[in-house]
């Protein structure tokens, strides 16, 4: 029973550390420039996609590629704040929430039409096993979880010990007050856009690695990710790693415990549950 | 001179005469239509049985058409995406016949979109060949313009419990789409003979059809230390189960009911993660059980799309010359009733590439489905191996699906 216990916990971690990438994109987003940015989830394919091309066709081996497209979904990220949100980020909020459907469905189309409606699984070499006291742990999910990791401890020195997470921090706080201390607050929107995609294109590409792409799996992560950041506290970094985490692994307890019929359900129960004592997330600010 | 001239025209108009009526013949067209899954979950079956279609159609066309007493009919073959959609197959469906005039329909490899089509398809004047859909309601309404050359799931399913049971194997997990009618019938019919030989189901877990991590489920499953796994349903959640289960440390003999290519499970599986796994299905496309036709057709495949032939895809080629020979003998394509009569009265073509089992004579029983017989493979270092024949009694079977017509 331990041994189980302790596995399914597992399981859920490695699938957690993809909720909690695709979540911390979407809350660094939204805690610094209010928007909420449902596009997130189809960028992330976009990213799973790409990777599985510069695979494929370039022959590079998975991290590189994962980089390579962490880079072209910062690019993508630029072009998204500049071109979408930067125009409407003085009017009414419902404008950028137009703007984000409109986006999700665009970004959707164009990976149809490029990549297909076939699913895609990007190929890895991490394919050994270990075995510890009967808890077994594939050499994949390790690398996504280790990876999730490194990311994480990123994006943290980025926000705490940069000069731009500095400026991040400031307009997060109170933006015309960082305006009045001189802060860039075009250069803050479009830098949080870039990490935030590249972010998502992580996700996306582990996804690809651990499961697959196919068109409609961005929408599912894009509503995990906004159950998490719900879950975790509205734009809380912390909270988006404990909620991503603490989501992943209910819908593995749920599936192994109780019923894999109902394993969604039982996790948005557990979100629900978490909100009726604390309305504000697991991390969010009262 | 006059003689020579007149000589001349008869020359002319004769030859004219002979163009008109090969114009005549060659103007012939049969549209044929296809609604099948071409995007999607159920591309992997639907793709290739529209891929089949084409290229029987393509076959017949280079020999001349179908001919029928002076007439020959050229095909022109119209492919739908139905996406194995209910409301999507009903729709295409409906194109096909009101907008395209379309008499004869074929391809359905999913048994939720072809279920809506066959629902309506008894009050048209059209016939109906179901190719990979199999589920068992299908054909045990009675519907009497709808075929299907597929057997269906639970007739795989008693012979596969048999077998396992007869493996020596006394207790097995199932992890499978169970919420999909016909899985659930397979697993009723193996339960079924698996339990009267002695053997015992631990547990029964459901995946949905895009779910890709079924790791929870392996792991409960674990657990229960049984000796055997069952895994059914579409390729690619099952090909992830067999990779999860390895990844698990899981080494117990794992069977499935699915129907994948090799190309279709090392999209997502490692040929050493597949190692050992049984397929228990229909016998398919298996060219050392089969006769010459498979050969010739996983050749003529290959080289027309560029890619093998999925498993179940000859459904379909055998769908096209089913028809080719029905209305050879109705005389005529303009009728589809007497098509139909045909095509109930008919052997199976000489041109079929699966190897069917006729009942009292026929291809297609009372209930117009046509049986194959049932084969055992494994995946033996790269590629699924012929093993054995999974014995079945279609005449029995066919009795029982009589038995269910309300």
């Amino acid at each position: 029973m331990f041994v189980e216990l302790v596995q399914q916990m597992l399981n859920g971690l490695a699938i957690g550390s993809v909720y909690t990438l695709i979540a911390l994109g979407l809350t660094v987003v939204f805690g610094i420039l209010g928007i909420a940015h449902f596009a997130h989830g189809s960028v992330a394919m976009s990213g799973g996609y790409l990777t599985f091309l510069f695979t494929e066709r370039l022959g590079l081996s998975f991290f590189p590629a994962m980089a390579l497209a962490m880079l072209a979904g910062a690019i993508l990220g630029l072009l998204i704040e500049r071109l979408a949100y930067r125009p409407v980020r003085d009017a009414p909020h419902i404008n950028a929430f137009i703007i984000a459907l409109g986006l999700t469905m665009m970004i959707e189309g164009i990976n149809l039409i490029a990549f297909g409606a076939d699913q895609v699984v990007i190929q890895t070499p991490y394919r050994g096993v270990f075995n510890v006291g009967g808890v077994v742990v594939a050499e994949l999910r390790l690398q996504v979880i280790l990876t999730t990791g490194v990311l994480i401890g990123v994006i943290a020195y980025l926000i705490s010990r940069t000069k731009t997470g500095k400026s991040i921090r400031a307009v997060a706080q109170n933006r015309p007050a960082a305006v009045l201390m001189g802060v860039n607050v075009n250069q803050v929107s479009a830098v949080v856009f870039s990490v935030s995609s590249a972010l998502g294109v992580a996700a996306g590409a582990l996804v690809g690695a651990l499961l697959a792409i196919a068109p409609g799996v961005g929408e599912g992560l894009a509503v995990k990710g906004f159950a998490v950041l719900i879950l975790g506290g509205l734009g809380s970094i912390p909270g988006a790693i404990v909620g991503g985490l603490v989501l992943g692994i209910s819908e593995s307890l749920a599936a192994g415990f109780i019923s894999s019929a109902y394993k969604d359900v039982i996790a948005f129960l557990v979100m629900i549950f978490v909100l009726l004592f604390r309305p504000e997330g697991l991390l969010g600010k009262r | 001179m006059l003689r020579r001239k007149l000589g001349m025209v008869a020359v002319v108009s004769l030859a004219g005469a002979l163009i008109c009526v090969n114009a005549q013949a060659a103007d012939k067209e049969l549209i044929i239509g296809v609604s099948d899954a071409l995007t999607g979950p159920g591309a992997v079956y639907g793709l290739p049985q529209a891929n089949a279609v084409q290229m029987a159609a393509d076959e017949i066309n280079a020999n001349g058409g179908i001919k029928t007493g002076g007439d020959a009919y050229k095909l022109r073959v119209i492919s739908n995406d139905d996406k194995a959609n209910p409301t999507e197959a009903t729709n295409s469906v409906r194109k096909l016949i009101d907008r395209d005039g379309v008499k004869y329909l074929l391809g359905f490899c999913c048994s939720g979109s072809t279920s809506a089509v066959a629902s309506f398809i008894g009050r048209e004047n059209v016939a109906m060949l179901v190719g990979n859909a199999a589920e068992r309601a299908i054909t045990a309404q009675g519907i009497p313009n709808l075929f299907r050359t597929r057997p269906p799931a639970d007739f795989t399913g008693s012979a596969a419990g048999v077998f396992v049971a007869k493996r020596g194997v006394k207790t097995i997990a199932v992890i499978g789409s169970l919420d999909v009618g016909f899985y659930t019938q397979y697993l009723e019919a193996f339960e079924r003979e698996f339990v009267k030989a002695g053997g015992k189901i631990l547990a029964k877990e459901t995946f949905g059809l895009k779910d890709r991590d079924m790791t929870p489920q392996l792991t409960k499953v674990r657990a229960l230390n049984p000796e055997a796994l069952l895994v059914l349903g579409y390729v690619e959640p099952c090909a992830f189960v067999y990779r999860q289960a390895t990844e698990l440390g899981m080494k117990m003999p794992r069977y499935g009911f699915t129907s994948g290519s090799e190309e279709q499970f090392l999209r997502v599986a490692s040929s050493e993660q597949m190692e050992g796994v049984w397929d228990l299905r229909p016998t398919e496309l298996t060219v050392e059980a089969l006769n010459a036709n498979a050969k010739t057709y996983v050749a003529s495949y290959t080289k027309k799309f560029g890619a093998p032939p999925s498993p179940s895809s000859p459904y379909a080629y055998d769908q096209m010359y089913v028809l080719k020979h029905a209305i050879e003998r109705a005389g005529s394509a303009d009728d589809p009733k007497k098509v139909i009569a045909e095509i109930r009265k008919g052997g199976v073509p000489r041109e079929a590439v699966m190897k069917y089992l006729p009942v009292g004579g026929a291809m297609f029983d009372v209930n117009g489905q046509a049986y194959t017989s049932n084969g055992a493979f494994q995946w033996q270092k790269g590629k699924w191996v012929y093993v054995a024949d999974l014995p079945s009694d279609p005449a029995a079977y066919s009795e029982f699906l009589r038995s269910l017509r309300k």
